[in-house]
């Protein structure tokens, strides 16, 4: 089959067309009558053959890198600001920053600390909410839909590249508010909260965990995007929908009156990635965290589901 | 004024094969609106079904019906010998679609494009993608602007590529909504070459239209759509035989051929001159007794040669006798009620 | 393929995975829990008994986890500390640092790690984005707190001689003892029987029993519950959940009167009686920290033998007595502090901060300020005395105006 399709027939299409199209069409037919039942591929083949082309579609878009090279930005402006204009005043702005002209690897943890309430939340929902909406405003959900990518398999894939971009946004951060501390700082042992200290490896390390810890805390609101987008055909609508959401989760959350509330918010332990900053580092609030998105992951992906499978697709 | 070719492939498999597409009483209801009531779609095996109806006559969403992206308010429809929705992972690989026109992410290129829609297919081998991208683009005649993204295509290149996708691997049935939309006249008739040689080949397409002149010329069968209700459907001889046929008869005694018609139970409807009317400009002649008259009558069950021995046993001079079918044009007029590109 | 498309019933099954999955989780939450607390059943034991048990408890070495939580009633303070959003700075340097700090130690809850072995002790503190510590050792003990980077080592004086100041005490309390037991012409209690009279003395004023078994950081629990008998007081009842195996409290809590949840309460929400790794207590003040060095004074056997002897004649009584004076006795006395005491507290000028932070918590009442909890109120007065007391405001008025 691949003989004949690899035949560059003659240019324009009628000619082109008698030229290949018979051969292909026979040989597959009579090797295996319906296609696609005689050599049936494995659904996870399937699902990785998918999220390989989707990872691929996001990290080729413009956006994606606009949207993390803005990410990168925090780090450097943070950097260079304190270069520019030298120490800040213990216990002043974000914790961590005081730090920075003793260890220009602290450079990476401040970022974190400014971009989690508004801009990684942001960037997220831009990628979740654009999910299902952005394709169906462009009319390729439907062409997806009768490849067949399968309802349930390109919410699956769709859910896994938010989840990716998730990881590449706390990387960037870190990987780049790393690199620029040690550009403009001095760079040596890592002291931890608890007092103790570490070495830069270890130290590294740490900052590392820390980006897991900031991607499963994500995790949550990128299956609250994906469900938001599976709502709407306007991605607009879904993106600032998912960063509203994101911002009064955190509202919700400094709000006295509504501590029974607070352990079931998603924003819950978006500010507690410290812990792996202690000495011996703290894991409690890493499981709970990753329980709660869990919980947040089955919730809104079967909401999604749910919307989806019995979603007319008319755009 | 069919394909030949075409027709008799057509012919062929639909007796052995059965039916490609088949829905009982496929309906669709939009909150207060009824898009599809009650559609009874038979499409052979093989054949190149044109579905013709005027614009909102619910043929797009008949088509979403079919390929599972709307669920039916009630019915059935199998599509390649399996219900529709239910089927749809093992049903859709089988079938190029072309729906609502072309859509693409603007921002890959048109073979990015493909790629990405032949890896949501998860019986398209990876291995071959980039070579059946490479031919599919090859086929549309796109493969110099390959690379390019497709927001800078144009409606007619995007149309090629929308095909090229559906084509991306051998398919048994196509399901093709206005494929020459946006097509410049070569373009079109690119397209119903490729229509044609693909029945040749064993491939059903179905092909939905509000032009006309698309169908009648690659289709060996057709269904009309009007206000949401299949009104007719069949082979496109049926089709047109299924119209009025008139017999015309053109003789310097009108009066004789009149009452010769009417003795054999013809409807007479009218009479015209029918001299040489263009070159000597317009009725200039109309007193002449000489003169050609074309008498029109319906012809109904009388067969023509027992009209043409009855006025030349009444010794009509028969100068010229015609049997007229309907126009596939009038015939569509006549069903759907309203002219084409008329919004219910 | 009677129903080949999905029809409104059909779409409506689709959410139900959707909706069940929520309540599968809110019934875990709260059922799984009930359950498991249903289960403990650990041998009976009197109240007398149960404290013998926590008093013989010989655990020396755990770690942990703390989780102490307060509902006291009182206002919200997060906006009026204007780190509403803003991860907290640790306050380090503005005038009404020490107030802050203490109402948010009351006001907000904590989770701390604790760590003991037999001769090292760790509290670590868990703030958001921030951690105090406390390591403890036979050397002295070091007090950080990282939002600050501040380090303080608290030790003793380098030429004190512990031993010979512990051998000097045992020995004076030998004597003590001797002298007692031959002035009373009779042995000393045991401390069982110290513990059967304070049980007595307390069974005046208080109501002590054994509660419902429980598990406390996964662990079966006693639970002994005091309840005041005293009307006057706004404490409903303390309770205290103390290991079945080894004795060792694992929780206490205060509920006010008549409330359903406690006011305060402090509990382990996982423990390990293992040694902890020696690395835990390990603390060098890393670089850049500012570090205060506090000697504590330990007097030396002379100069506690040079006390003893001042005490006996009566020559320490130049000290002036305390400005302190309670009212009343048990749990509802009352505690009043006179101006000259009470000036460290924020009526008495500690700047225009704290006072506005303490007119926003507190509220006027006639001869005052009131600081209302559900547990425990405080009256400032016009004239600058502090009276604080687990009573009613009216008592605290009453006491005020004794004199």
């Amino acid at each position: 089959m691949s003989s004949s399709e690899g035949e560059r027939g003659p240019e324009g299409l009628e000619t082109s067309s008698s030229a290949t199209r018979p051969a292909v069409s026979s040989a597959t037919r009579s090797a295996d009558g319906p296609g696609p039942q005689a050599a049936r591929p494995s659904k996870l083949g399937g699902i990785l053959s998918l999220l390989a082309s989707e990872l691929r579609t996001l990290f080729r878009r413009r956006r994606t890198w606009a949207m993390l090279g803005a990410l990168a930005l925090i780090p450097i402006l943070i950097a260079v600001a304190i270069r520019i204009a030298g120490d800040s005043p213990s216990g002043r702005g974000p914790a961590f920053l005081d730090r920075i002209t003793q260890n220009g690897l602290f450079v990476g943890v401040t970022a974190i600390i400014v971009a989690i309430p508004l801009f990684l939340p942001l960037t997220i929902g831009v990628v979740a909410g654009d999910s299902i909406a952005g394709e169906a405003s462009h009319g390729t959900l439907r062409y997806l839909l009768i490849a067949p990518a399968g309802r349930i398999r390109l919410l699956v894939v769709k859910y896994l590249a938010a989840a990716a971009f998730c990881a590449a946004a706390t990387l960037t951060v870190v990987v780049v508010g790393t690199l620029i501390g040690w550009a403009l700082f001095p760079i040596g042992p890592v002291t931890l909260l608890s007092g103790t200290e570490v070495s830069v490896g270890e130290g590294l390390l740490r900052f590392l965990m820390i980006a897991a810890y900031v991607t499963v805390s994500l995790l949550g609101l990128s299956a609250i995007g994906l469900f938001l987008s599976t709502l709407t055909t306007v991605p607009v609508g879904s993106m600032a929908a998912t960063a509203i959401v994101a911002v009064v989760a955190q509202i919700l959350g400094a709000l006295p009156q509504l501590e029974w509330l607070h352990p079931w918010l998603f924003t819950r332990y978006w500010l507690d990635f410290a812990d792996l900053l202690r000495e011996p580092p703290v894991w409690d609030s890493f499981a709970d965290n990753a329980v709660l998105q869990a919980g947040y992951i089955v919730v809104f992906g079967l909401l999604a589901a749910a919307r989806f499978v019995t979603k007319d697709v008319l755009s | 004024m069919g394909d030949p070719g075409g027709l008799g492939v057509s012919a062929e498999s639909a007796d052995s094969a059965g039916l490609a597409i088949e829905t009982h009483g496929l309906t669709k209801r939009f909150r207060s609106q009824l898009a599809v009531d009650g559609l009874d779609l038979a499409v052979p095996h093989g054949a190149v079904f044109g579905f013709l109806g005027p614009n909102g006559s619910g043929k797009t969403t008949t088509i979403r019906m079919l390929l599972g992206l709307v669920a039916a308010t009630a019915g059935e429809a199998r599509v390649l010998g399996a219900g529709m929705p239910r089927h749809v992972d093992s049903v859709l690989p089988r079938v190029g679609a072309l729906v609502e026109g072309p859509a693409f992410s603007p921002y890959l290129s048109g073979a990015a494009n493909l790629a990405r829609f032949d890896a949501a297919d998860r019986w398209a081998p990876s291995r071959t993608r980039a070579a059946r991208v490479a031919d599919a683009l090859e086929q549309v005649g796109l493969a110099h602007v390959a690379q390019k993204k497709v927001h800078a295509y144009s409606l007619g290149m995007k149309q090629r590529l929308g095909l090229a996708n559906a084509l991306l691997m051998p398919r048994e049935l196509l399901v093709l909504d206005e494929p020459t939309n946006g097509l410049d006249p070569q373009g079109t008739r690119e397209v119903r070459s490729l229509i044609r040689s693909l029945a040749r080949d064993g491939t059903t397409v179905f092909v939905s239209s509000h032009l006309l002149a698309e169908v009648e010329q690659v289709c060996s069968h057709v269904g009309v759509m009007s206000a949401g209700r299949l009104v007719a459907q069949g082979t496109l001889d049926e089709f047109r035989d299924a119209g009025e046929a008139r017999a015309l008869v053109r003789t310097p005694d009108a009066d004789a051929a009149r009452r010769v018609l009417q003795g054999l139970g013809m409807h007479v409807d009218g009479s015209i001159s029918a001299g040489r009317v263009a070159d000597d400009g317009g009725v200039s002649r109309p007193a002449d007794a000489s003169a050609d008259v074309v008498v029109t009558a319906t012809l109904e069950t009388t067969p023509p040669e027992a009209v043409v021995a009855a006025l030349v046993a009444d010794g009509v001079r028969v100068r010229g006798f015609e049997v007229e079918r309907a126009s596939l044009e009038q015939r569509f007029v006549e069903l759907t009620g309203e002219g084409f590109d008329v919004v219910q | 393929m009677s129903v080949p498309s999905a029809g409104p019933s059909r779409k409506a099954v689709r959410w139900i995975p959707a909706v069940a999955v929520p309540i599968a989780i809110a019934v875990g939450v709260v059922v799984v829990p009930m359950q498991a607390n249903a289960a403990v059943d650990l041998p009976d034991l009197t109240p007398k008994q149960l404290l013998e048990f926590a008093a013989a408890s010989d655990v020396t070495t755990l770690s942990g986890t703390i989780e102490q939580t307060s509902e006291l009633g009182l206002p919200d303070l997060s906006a009026l500390k204007g780190d509403l959003a803003a991860p907290s700075t640790g306050g380090a340097g503005s005038a009404g640092a020490g107030l802050d700090d203490l109402l948010s130690l009351i006001t907000t809850d904590h989770t701390a790690k604790v760590y003991v072995d037999g001769s090292n002790a760790r509290l670590q503190v868990l703030d958001r984005l921030a951690e105090r510590d406390v390591y403890a050792s036979a050397s002295g003990a070091w007090i950080y707190d990282s939002s600050a980077q501040a380090a303080t080592h608290v030790v003793l004086p380098p030429d004190a001689d512990l031993d010979a100041l512990a051998t000097a005490m045992q020995g004076e309390a030998d004597a003590a003892k001797a002298r007692l037991e031959a002035e009373l012409g009779a042995a000393l209690p045991t401390p069982e029987a110290m513990l059967d009279q304070a049980l007595a003395r307390l069974g005046d004023s208080t109501d002590v029993s054994v509660g419902t078994d429980s598990r406390v950081a996964g662990r079966d629990a006693y639970e002994l519950v005091l309840e005041p008998g005293d009307p006057d007081t706004l404490v409903g009842e303390v309770s205290i959940a103390i290991d079945g195996e080894n004795g060792v409290p694992l929780a206490a809590s205060v509920t006010a009167r008549g409330a359903s949840e406690p006011a305060f309460s402090v509990a382990f929400t996982d423990i390990g009686y293992t040694a902890p790794d020696a690395s835990v207590f390990a603390f060098t003040p890393p670089e850049g920290t500012d570090v205060t060095e506090q000697v504590i004074p330990v007097p030396t056997v002379a100069e506690l033998e040079q006390w003893q002897a001042e005490g006996a004649t009566g020559a320490a009584t130049d000290h002036p007595a305390p400005p302190v004076t309670v009212h009343g006795e048990g749990w509802s006395a009352v505690v009043e502090l006179e101006p000259a005491a009470a000036q460290g507290a924020p009526t008495g000028g500690a700047g225009a901060e704290a006072s506005a932070m303490l007119d926003a918590i507190t509220q006027p009442v006639a001869g005052g300020r009131l600081l209302s909890t559900s547990l425990v109120n405080v009256l400032f007065t016009d004239d600058g005395r502090v009276f604080a007391g687990a009573v009613s405001a009216d008592r605290l008025a009453a006491a005020a105006s004794e004199r």
